[in-house]
């Protein structure tokens, strides 16, 4: 349960030499992959799996403040089965300087990945910013940022478009609806959440790949993090295709007949109410 | 009497037509439910909240108003609700605003969430929500002391089940966080209407040609009450910002009409769109994809059958 | 009474309509059937449409290189027909083929020199010049990057190159189809699409015509088999054929990949065609400013046999058929970025799959069958789009001197290259042949 007075008691954290920019990356199926079902709740992974797309803005906004301040690491973390190092790799190639894998035998929910990235962070070092992507493409659920930040208790902001770093702190700007948005200072180390507006995230070449193979990556069991079992689980049950089905009518004729046909079925048949 | 709450989101001082069908998913003769706005001008929901459910609206609010500028501030204020009120369960938007204060507050309460459910089972504790770009349908199971649902908007009719509504204010009292300062808000276009959340959206994509050209899909969109949207295509070449776009890295959308204009349809494309309604599409390639999976189709020139549609739509008002 | 035609085309691809279109200017009225929408909808729109010379055999290249004259000619060809669709472009990019370890180039050279194609050596230097994106150091062998040497630096430098002005690609396969169709229309050829073929008849004697699935039956005297990757269950479905080819053909999965250009450079603009046996890759520009690339099928790379209707049946997301595979799409985009070190790889595989319809040897078979009036335009095998055009008058001609009484098994037609002069033995394409060593045994041809 949060309690005000305690946000308080965390000492505030000095920026260390060098910068400490924690990315966490998820690895995901592609989204052009077909998703089969094969067990009632799993689904077949044999398909292409990569760094999730929006964690890719993540990392480019790692890199970009690394090539702004001399003596910035940049450390990718991600929390999944031993196929994830690959993701790794690819953040890796896009410019950060080393990888942590925390190894699991199944995906866990976003409450379990946030400790295991807490505590895989702080066994490492002392985070001056963490970067993540606002959701990823498998889950979609938007909140793994949240729950690394109330773990660390830091402040977070998702939905991110543009970063600035001051001395101490980083402004961020947030969407709102309709195109508006919200101007946040945050005191570091902070989490944010990035959108795909922050920027277009590089795409590797083979030399950097190559100079990846050679970068350091971590493994670590989930299972030597002593992470404290939560009581709280979101477990998925089961999985069905989703398939919708379409009426696939051809409307033909001229264009005002077509048009005049295609209002008549659409607040008909459809029942779509067009003022 | 378990007591659910739902949470009001507002658009220019208004519920958002799309609450009701959040409140319709937590609707159960056996529960109370109870609705969470903020703000003290927000007592004069009570009569539109009346029919569908509601038993009590609670307007929080603080000694000063800027407060709840403040994200964190305002998920606070909801755990304190909450905790006052006793409430473990909790209904909201899956908007925009929903997507950064839902997890704040799941945070903080370590608290089960689900975002985009399509459907809640409070019986079980599941609900169903779609995962892996909108291919699969998830049933997930929830335990936790608190759960949190974030409903996908337009996904639920709406339901009246009147009742009595009384408003009850909570004063919150607690203070900001200095570590999380919110600078300068400022509000997306008046007249806009949220892709995420409208009931009707146009979209145009690489048959558009240019960003000029979607002006005929706003005219179109100003006669429907609709929003316009864009593919990436039209948003990669510079044609229309981000904001507009449908798919996998835009915007998730579900609106009961989808008026796909020059999108051949990519798999991208389907992921933000595929759980609308009604689909039209309209191409001058009979074998775009998107003709396969669409409700009714014109193969043509829409630059002919746009207009047209404007202008027949504008004579039937 | 079942519709009667001169002569039924089972496939509507970019070899099937230039039959149709040669047998029509030579009299024949004809059908074409095709199971999907519209022509060139199959294999075909997925070729790259490369348009090269080099080939491992002199009729190889002799071939090839009269497909050239068509391309380059394309209105002409067409009768200056109109399609409503536009009409593909060449895109003449010039065609560069590196000399490596990977082609016999030398030989690909004396082939060029006997057949009289215009072509160019290339210095290191002068690529350079051409192509200043290109590394030029040999990376021989072909490696996956499973395959820890596959990193190995590279040591020696490459020959050079033989150049070639006048290929290239055409802009879009599926259309040049298209227009052939239109053109074959025009002489009055018909195209019936949407239908599947379920049976192919017989009197005993010699074939009578076609049944489909929904249970019509057309009648002709000729029947060819230009179905792609269901070629081997046509020919399973004519009596004695599948028998009588020495020769066989299966549909085999292929995988292209689009990759974006280095920053900066136009590929689409300035860059060639590229075969580079080197790294066991061809590729091509693209639009968006991409790189195609495709596989000259190395040793190394694993193939897949598939069954083509299980394959299309997963066409728009069913199947994982559809999809490209991660691992081919590292092999095939790390070894062309060998030789383009700063083409940007995204994390995302994007690109193509579909079948060639392979035979043994990776020569194609246009043939007659055993069963008299049954005749075979298959197993293009990746490399045949470029001789559509010159396919059409092959196969139109040997068509009607067999129906006249030319024993081709006996006497192989002697098949004469209009526009370049050159005849050549149409023995060479038998179903009865043996197994051709001197070919690639590639896409190469």
């Amino acid at each position: 349960m949060f309690d005000a007075a305690l946000f308080y008691l965390r000492p505030h954290v000095i920026i260390t030499d060098p910068m400490n920019i924690y990315v966490c990356v998820k690895h995901v199926p592609d989204s052009a992959a077909t998703i089969r079902i094969v067990e009632p709740n799993q689904i077949d992974e044999n398909i292409t799996f990569l760094l999730n797309p929006y964690d890719e803005n993540a990392v480019e906004a790692a890199v970009q403040l690394k090539a702004d301040s001399d003596d910035t690491d940049v450390i990718a973390v991600t929390v999944g089965k031993p196929a994830a190092i690959d993701t790794l790799k690819s953040a890796l190639a896009m410019g950060a300087d080393r990888g942590i894998h925390v190894v699991t035998g199944y995906w866990p929910d976003s409450i379990v990945t946030a400790r295991a990235l807490q505590a895989a962070i702080i066994k490492d070092g002392l985070p001056d910013l963490i970067l993540t992507g606002k959701a990823a493409i498998d889950s979609d659920g938007y909140q793994t940022q949240f729950r690394l930040a109330a773990a660390l208790d830091i402040p977070v902001a998702t939905h991110v478009g543009s970063i600035a770093r001051n001395d101490n702190s980083v402004t961020v700007t947030c969407g709102l609806e309709a195109g508006g948005e919200q101007v946040i200072r945050m005191r570091m180390p902070c989490v944010i959440g990035t959108a795909k507006t922050l920027n277009t995230p590089r795409y590797p070449t083979l030399p950097d790949i190559i100079k990846a193979r050679k970068k350091e990556i971590r493994e670590v069991s989930i299972d030597h993090l002593a992470i404290e079992p939560p009581d709280s689980r979101m477990e998925i049950i089961a999985l069905k295709s989703a398939v919708q089905k379409r009426r696939k009518q051809m409307i033909a004729g001229s264009i005002e007949e077509s048009v005049t046909e295609l209002i008549r079925r659409l607040k008909g048949e459809a029942r779509i109410p067009l003022s | 009497m378990e007591k659910i709450a739902i949470l009001i989101e507002t658009r220019q001082g208004e519920i958002k037509p799309s609450l009701y069908g959040v409140i319709t998913a937590a609707q159960d003769a056996e529960h109370e439910l109870l609705a969470l706005a903020f703000g003290a001008d927000t007592a004069r929901f009570a009569d539109q909240l009346k029919p569908y459910g509601i038993h009590h609206l609670v307007t929080i609010t603080a000694p000063s108003a800027r407060s709840f500028s403040n994200p964190d501030n305002r998920a606070r204020a909801i755990i304190r609700a909450m905790d006052h009120f006793d409430i473990r369960t909790l209904f909201a938007l899956t908007s925009l605003a929903g997507k950064d204060l839902l997890p704040r507050i799941a945070a903080r309460l370590d608290a089960p969430l689900v975002m985009d459910c399509l459907a809640v089972n409070l019986v079980d504790s599941t609900v169903e929500k779609p995962q892996f770009s909108e291919k699969t349908i998830a049933t997930i199971r929830v335990t936790g002391h608190h759960r949190i649902f974030g409903i996908r908007p337009n996904m639920i009719e709406p339901k009246t089940m009147p009742v009595e509504t009384e408003t009850v204010v909570f004063n919150y009292q607690g203070t900001a966080d200095d570590r999380l300062e919110v600078v300068e808000t400022r509000q997306g276009k008046s007249g806009a209407i949220d892709l995420s959340e409208a009931e009707i959206i146009i979209s145009g994509g690489r048959g558009m040609k240019n960003g000029e050209n979607f002006q005929i899909l706003q005219e179109c969109a100003q006669v429907m009450g609709a929003a316009v949207g864009a593919s990436r295509v039209a948003v990669d070449n510079g044609w229309v910002p981000h904001s507009m776009q449908v798919g996998q890295t835009g915007t998730t959308v579900c609106p009961k009409l989808y008026i796909a204009c020059g999108i051949s349809g990519s798999i991208q494309h389907f992921a933000g769109m595929k759980t609308a309604g009604t689909i039209v599409c309209i191409n001058t390639d009979p074998d775009a994809a998107m003709m396969q999976q669409c409700d009714y189709g014109i193969a043509g020139d829409l630059f002919k059958i746009i207009p047209a549609l404007t202008r027949q739509l504008k004579a039937h008002r | 009474m079942n519709k009667k035609y001169d002569a039924i085309i089972i496939g509507a691809g970019v070899i099937g309509c230039p039959i149709s279109y040669e047998l029509a200017k030579n009299g024949y009225k004809t059908l074409t059937v095709d199971k999907l929408a519209d022509a060139g909808m199959g294999s075909t729109a997925a070729s790259c449409a490369i348009v090269r010379a080099h080939y491992s055999t002199v009729d190889g290249v002799a071939m090839a290189y009269e497909g050239f004259k068509y391309w380059l000619d394309w209105e002409n060809y067409l009768g200056n027909v109109k399609d409503e669709k536009g009409l593909a472009r060449f895109m003449n990019t010039g065609s560069i083929l590196l000399k490596s370890q990977g082609h016999d180039w030398r030989k690909v050279k004396s082939n060029y020199d006997v057949v009289g194609v215009d072509y160019e050596e290339w210095s290191v230097e002068r690529i350079k010049e051409a192509v200043p994106v290109y590394d030029l150091h040999e990376f021989w062998p072909v490696r996956r990057p499973e395959d820890p040497k596959f990193f190995d630096p590279p040591t020696r430098m490459l020959e050079g190159a033989i150049f070639c002005p006048e290929g290239g690609y055409m802009s879009d396969p599926a259309l040049s189809a298209h227009n052939i169709m239109r053109a074959a229309e025009a002489h009055g050829s018909e195209f019936l699409f949407n239908v599947e073929v379920v049976a192919v008849r017989d009197d005993g004697n010699r074939v009578t015509g076609i049944t489909l699935k929904d249970g019509t039956q057309f009648d002709a005297p000729v029947v060819v088999n230009v179905a792609g990757p269901h070629s081997y269950k046509i020919n399973q479905m004519a009596k004695g054929v599948w028998d009588g080819c020495n020769i066989k053909t299966k549909a085999l999965r292929h995988e292209v990949m689009h990759v974006p250009s280095p920053e900066g450079y136009n590929y689409l603009e300035d860059g060639y065609h590229t075969s580079d046996g080197d790294v066991g890759c061809y590729y091509r520009p693209e639009v968006g400013n991409m790189f195609l690339i495709g596989s000259e099928d190395p040793k190394c790379d694993p193939q897949e046999w598939v069954d083509p209707d299980e394959f299309y049946a997963g066409k728009g997301g069913q199947g994982r058929d559809n999809q490209l595979t991660e691992a081919q799409y590292k092999a095939q985009s790390y070894r062309c970025a060998r030789r383009v070190p700063d083409m940007q790889i995204p994390n995302q595989p994007r690109g193509v799959v579909d079948l060639y319809d392979c035979s043994d040897d990776w020569i194609p078979i246009y043939d007659k069958t055993d069963l008299p009036g049954f005749y075979l335009a298959i197993g293009s095998s990746g490399n045949q789009y470029k001789n559509a055009p010159v396919a059409g008058v092959l196969m139109a001609e040997l068509i009607d001197k067999c129906e006249k009484g030319l024993d081709h098994d006996k006497e192989p037609l002697q098949f004469k290259l209009r526009h370049i002069g050159r005849t050549i033995d149409a023995g060479f394409f038998s179903r009865k042949r043996e197994i051709n060593y001197n070919s690639s045994f590639s896409v190469n041809g």
